[in-house]
């Protein structure tokens, strides 16, 4: 909301500069984004008295003036303007004057031009004779501007221009108004605070409050059929108005907001509204049918042509005014084209009313417009303000247009407010900021804001006050409502930082949550990988192809959780997996030139769920993901890079399982496809399901044009915290001292054997002495026959003493034993 | 017998060892525990005349004296003859690298923020991302009709009727505070960080989602003043000792009184030589958030605070397009 400084002096006599008193409005809750300085202060620029005219001798279209300057001499200067003529009182720039000229391609772009002594074809000219435009007044460079003729000759021109209540030189604020403000929405309203803060007198206007009925009452009823949506409507009539511009100082009022000035009566509505925060509506009573206003609520499906000869189809419930015939006005929002004020208007009917501000919000919504007239009732205009603004309207049409007030008013007010009173406890205000503010401070500045403060009777201490709330402060409800109003006029910057704070007895412990987290982030950064956040939505179609159960148990097999009002339709649905997120960074990563794909991301996940969660009918839980693809190690002067397979990643998976201490890990093949997966293992921590390590399929890999085979593992990060969590307390083990026992074994069995199940037996028949299993050689082909594999294990033996060969030979052929008898294992010779 | 010690001796000396390998060899042969030459010649003193032994047994105890010797003496050689085995390195080749992992930038903000509030004392606390209505609106004391509850604002899983049964994305950390005063009584102290929604047009100072970070005190006489000193250390910790901030009034229906608060961001380049951003909102809470879960506002006060992790880790980056964080390239990832 834009703020003329000059306008708010009419109201507050402060003499801030414009950067302080935008400084001081910000620190007092009325934000202030912007500050614009526009016009010139024109100095150098005076009256001057044209006295004698004549044609240039070598210039057509020049005329040479002789001016009086006041200074006792007369100057000549040469003018190109077709209105120059003996006998005006003009504005003259003065050699020495600088003033910013509008370009004649663009009158927007200005560029300063200092006016100098010069000789144009053979002729002095000393100074510049001025038009609207070069004065930064208006566009207009029809001619140049003739004063009037009471101007003093020698006069500085920013004189004369007060003189006549405009300036040239203004400061605009650009307020950001939070909606506890609606008294905000106005030069008095601003001007109460700048009044608050700078204990300055607050200067209403005078205004002749007409009384209720009266002639005017003869002329116009209204008919209120929705009061709660109207509890107040106030309507004037002002007759023999004539429709002309407005005055220089009202349009300039207007313009310095942004406002363009239409008509008086118009304007001064628009004035009145920025004046007081009171929206006004100026009908032509000649259009009003009936001569009657009813105040109704629409049927729906209606159409209706606003001021801006827009149709609109008006939903059910809008707040309509109408004559004894059809709409004239959507209600608080704009006024219709068959009723505005036209050049032809003689009578005008000024509607001053109150809308409730909830209705006003929910049509003006729905209507898809807002207004300056909207934007204030929704907000909640003064409960009272109705007849002052009515009147002052009503003052400046008689004063400006020629109107004639008709005696008395119309003033419907079936539902009148009750005033509110409080009770504030100064000891409150200072047990609630900290610091101790004087009683006679906290009475001053709320008086300062028009609220009335007095004693309050009831109060055993004697040191309560009752405080009675003004009409315009609707957000005030409650006593911390108006301490606030204390703070922020005391300053919230003079309220002190105490110098020691004091702490609840309580030791907060780190969630396990987190501190896995960040022992997890730690690993897979370490490990090569990189940390991502992607989006929580996605498209429909990628949520539900993506919505197998991949992360197992019973809760998280519902449907897709689906916005109602997506922001498009690539964010419809929640993701039930953080997959195809990464998949978008894999591929984003790829095209952009990226060979090492390695990622991971902590996330929420959703679905749709019977089962009692958190929100009822939602599953949400965090998960991991970690997804590779790419070279497994560098290529460099002496060593190949090869590319990252299933065993690289199921490797960082059992690093980071045991890091998080998970019990009981199993990880059980599938080597059935699935639309997402072309083989996985399910990953367990004894019965509980907590993930799945997967080569994506290559029909996904296709739809994702992604070129390298991509591993992922997805994990119930939610899960595993609760199964990791009793093992952060760490206890030592006892490390042995005595020496460990190395053998290794190779066996031949059939081709098809799977590996694993030989390890767990190994690990059953090594009890108790084996202390480790491992792999060191897989190998088919020649020496063995075409059906089998010879696999060779390392073993590591070991126990609390030292272990005699023969006690490690009996393990061994136990092993050994075990595995001929389970898999038809040879000893490889 | 003692020709026997000597002829041992002579062949003793004619080994060469001229390799790691060698030595060790050398070492078995004569002084391996079980059948080293010299071990099993101090086996054989049984076999010598009685009168003969103390000499036999001092020229073997010499042999193995100066074998040893000559062990150390070829370790030692060996040892020095390895600097010109290193002239055949080049050392000015490329290291092997692993390749490199990454934390987010806003992780890693996230954690510094939330570090800062831990040292203070706060818990941290957090809550589900799908929230119905009571928890992110309601409770927080956003009348029925409060723009921010519009669809154009939020995102509705559920649509509410008047406030009720609407079930959406969380619009903001807030409810978590509510989830907490509800389980636990004063005083509360707790930290909430987390992912919030916005219905709001992708740009790049505008993302659908962002995170925030929440801090909630509710204790006896907590007041405005304590808010301010608890901002300022914060902002301290994160921003250096010269940090400049101010506190203006600002409303959020869950606040009262609130304030919004500025940084003096230096820039070199802007007229003033910087320029008031915002970085958090805050306030004192509001007596209806309090009454919502039972907590009595006459007897508890508390104070509230929530910052935007995208803007701090932007503002501390020098990022200024919100996407980047959400885009993942690598090259992005790389610097932090």
């Amino acid at each position: 909301m834009y703020i003329s400084n000059n306008w708010l002096t009419q109201y507050v006599d402060h003499d801030l500069d414009a950067e302080t008193l935008a400084e001081a409005l910000t620190m007092a809750g009325l934000e202030v984004e912007g500050l614009d300085v526009i016009g010139a202060a024109l100095d150098g620029v005076v009256v001057g008295h044209v006295e004698a005219v004549r044609e240039h001798p070598n210039a057509d279209r020049l005329t040479l003036c002789d001016v009086d300057l006041g200074t006792g001499e007369t100057v000549q200067i040469a003018c190109g303007a077709p209105n120059v003529a003996a006998g005006q009182k003009v504005p003259v720039a003065t050699v020495g004057t600088t003033l910013m000229l509008p370009s004649r391609d663009n009158p927007d772009e200005k560029t300063p031009v200092t006016i100098e002594k010069a000789t144009l074809r053979g002729e002095t000219s000393r100074g510049m004779i001025c038009a609207e435009d070069e004065l930064g007044l208006s566009d207009d460079h029809s001619g140049i501007m003739v004063l009037r003729e009471d101007a003093e000759v020698g006069q500085p021109f920013a004189d004369y221009l007060r003189a006549l209540g405009t300036d040239p030189q203004d400061a605009v604020l650009d307020i950001a108004i939070t909606p506890n403000r609606p008294d905000a929405t106005s030069h008095l309203g601003v001007a109460r605070d700048v009044a608050a803060l700078y204990d300055l007198p607050l200067q209403r206007p005078e205004v002749d409050l007409p009384s209720e009925g009266g002639e005017a009452a003869e002329h116009v009823t209204v008919d209120i059929q929705a009061p709660e949506a109207c509890p107040r409507y106030v309507a004037l009539l002002v007759r023999g108005v004539e429709i002309t511009e407005s005055p220089a100082w009202l349009k300039q009022r207007l313009t310095a907001i942004g406002l363009r000035p239409r008509n008086v009566i118009v304007d001064i509505t628009n004035f009145v509204m920025h004046e007081c925060g009171q929206p006004l509506h100026a009908f032509d009573f000649d259009q009003i049918a009936g001569r009657k206003i009813v105040v109704d609520t629409a049927a729906g499906g209606e159409t209706f042509t606003t001021l801006d000869d827009k149709e609109h189809t008006l939903p059910e419930d809008t707040l309509l005014i109408g004559d004894a015939e059809r709409p004239v006005a959507l209600a608080g929002i704009m006024g219709g084209q068959n009723s505005e004020v036209t050049d032809a208007t003689t009578d005008v009917l000024i509607e001053s009313a109150y809308f409730d501000p909830s209705t006003i919000r929910r049509a003006a919504k729905l209507l898809g417009i807002a207004s300056d007239s909207s934007y204030r009732f929704e907000r909640g205009v003064d409960r009272v303000g109705q007849v002052w603004a009515a009147a002052r309207a009503a003052q400046l049409m008689v004063d400006l247009a020629g109107g004639t007030l008709v005696p008395g008013m119309v003033d419907a007010h079936p539902l009148p407010p009750e005033p509110v009173v409080l009770t504030l406890r100064p000891e409150r205000v200072d047990a609630l900021l900290g610091v101790h503010v004087p009683t006679d401070r906290i009475t001053h500045i709320l008086t300062k804001l028009g609220f009335e403060v007095t004693p309050d009777g009831d109060d055993q201490n004697g040191e309560a006050f009752r405080v009675t709330v003004p009409t315009w402060r609707p957000d005030v409800e409650r006593e911390v409502d108006l301490i606030e109003e204390v703070a922020r006029i005391y300053g919230y910057d003079q309220i002190p930082e105490p110098a020691h704070s004091r702490l609840p007895n309580r030791t907060p412990r780190e969630l396990p949550v987190a501190q896995l987290r960040r022992s997890t982030r730690a690993l897979l950064s370490g490990l090569g990988y990189r940390e991502t956040y992607t989006n929580s939505m996605l498209p429909l179609d990628t949520a539900e192809a993506f919505n197998a159960p991949t992360l197992g148990g019973e809760a998280m097999h519902g449907p897709v959780v689906e916005t109602l009002n997506p922001i498009s339709q690539e964010m419809k649905a929640l993701r039930p997996s953080l997959l195809p997120g990464l998949l978008e960074v894999v591929r984003f990563n790829q095209n952009h030139g990226q060979e090492v794909l390695r990622f991971y991301e902590f996330g929420h996940v959703f679905r749709r769920s019977d089962d009692g969660g958190v929100v009822p009918g939602y599953a949400e839980h965090e998960a991991f993901i970690t997804v590779a693809s790419g070279p497994v190690v560098e290529t460099t002067w002496d060593q190949q890079g090869r590319p990252l397979d299933v065993f690289d990643l199921k490797g960082v998976v059992e690093q980071l399982l045991t890091a998080l201490r998970i019990p009981d890990v199993t990880m059980t093949p599938s080597y059935d496809p699935t639309p997402v997966m072309t083989y996985h293992l399910q990953i367990a921590s004894g019965e509980t399901p907590v993930g799945v390590l997967a080569r994506l399929a290559d029909d996904v890999m296709d739809e994702y044009d992604l070129r390298e085979p991509v591993f992922f593992a997805e994990l119930d990060w939610s899960t595993l915290v609760g199964l990791a969590a009793p093992y952060l307390e760490r206890r030592y083990a006892p490390v042995s001292r005595f020496p460990v026992v190395d053998r290794d074994i190779a066996v031949v069995v059939p081709r098809r054997q799977p590996i694993g199940p030989m390890m767990n037996l190994i690990r059953e028949a090594g009890r108790p002495l084996l202390r480790h299993v491992g792999v060191f050689d897989l190998y088919q082909g020649e020496h063995i026959d075409a059906d089998k594999k010879s696999v060779a294990f390392s073993l590591r033996f070991g126990a609390d003493r030292t272990l005699t060969d023969q006690e490690v030979d009996e393990r061994v052929a136990a092993i050994l034993n075990r595995l001929r008898q389970e898999t038809g294992a040879t000893l490889r010779q | 017998m003692l020709e026997l010690v000597d002829e041992l001796r002579q062949e003793m000396e004619a080994e060469e060892m001229t390799s790691e390998d060698d030595v060790e060899r050398f070492r078995i042969k004569y002084l391996g525990q079980k059948r080293g030459r010299i071990t099993k010649m101090f086996k054989k003193i049984r076999d010598v005349a009685p009168e003969d032994r103390p000499a036999f047994g001092q020229q073997l105890n010499a042999l193995k004296q100066e074998t040893e010797a000559r062990l150390e003496q070829a370790r030692e050689r060996l040892a020095q003859d390895r600097p010109d085995e290193t002239v055949s390195i080049d050392l000015t080749l490329p290291g092997r690298r692993p390749f490199r992992g990454s934390v987010h930038p806003l992780t890693q903000t996230m954690n510094d923020v939330v570090r800062i509030f831990e040292r203070f004392g706060f818990a941290v606390a957090e809550g589900p991302e799908i929230e119905d209505d009571w928890h992110n609106f309601t409770a927080l004391n956003f009348p029925p009709d409060h723009p921010a509850r519009d669809m154009q604002d939020t995102l509705f899983i559920e649509a509410s009727e008047g406030g009720e049964g609407g079930v959406l994305l969380r619009t903001h950390t807030s409810p978590v505070q509510i989830r907490v005063m509800q389980e636990q009584p004063p005083p509360v102290r707790v930290v909430v960080p987390g992912r919030v929604y916005r219905n709001e047009a992708i740009s790049y100072k505008s993302f659908c989602l962002f995170h925030q970070v929440e801090v909630l005190y509710i204790d006896e006489d907590v007041t405005f003043a304590d808010l301010k000193y608890l901002l300022h250390a914060f902002a301290r910790s994160l921003f250096g000792d010269d940090v400049r901030l101010r506190f203006r009034p600002s409303f959020f229906p869950f606040t009262e009184p609130s304030a919004e608060v500025d940084i003096w961001w230096e820039n070199p380049d802007h007229p003033d030589g910087g320029q008031w951003l915002e970085i958090l909102g805050c306030g004192m809470v509001d007596p209806n958030v309090l009454t919502a879960v039972d907590i009595d506002p006459e007897r508890y006060t508390g104070y509230a605070a929530g910052l935007g992790i995208e803007r701090i880790a932007m503002l501390r980056y020098g990022i200024d397009d919100i996407r980047l964080f959400y885009e993942n390239d690598v090259r992005f990832l790389d610097q932090f």
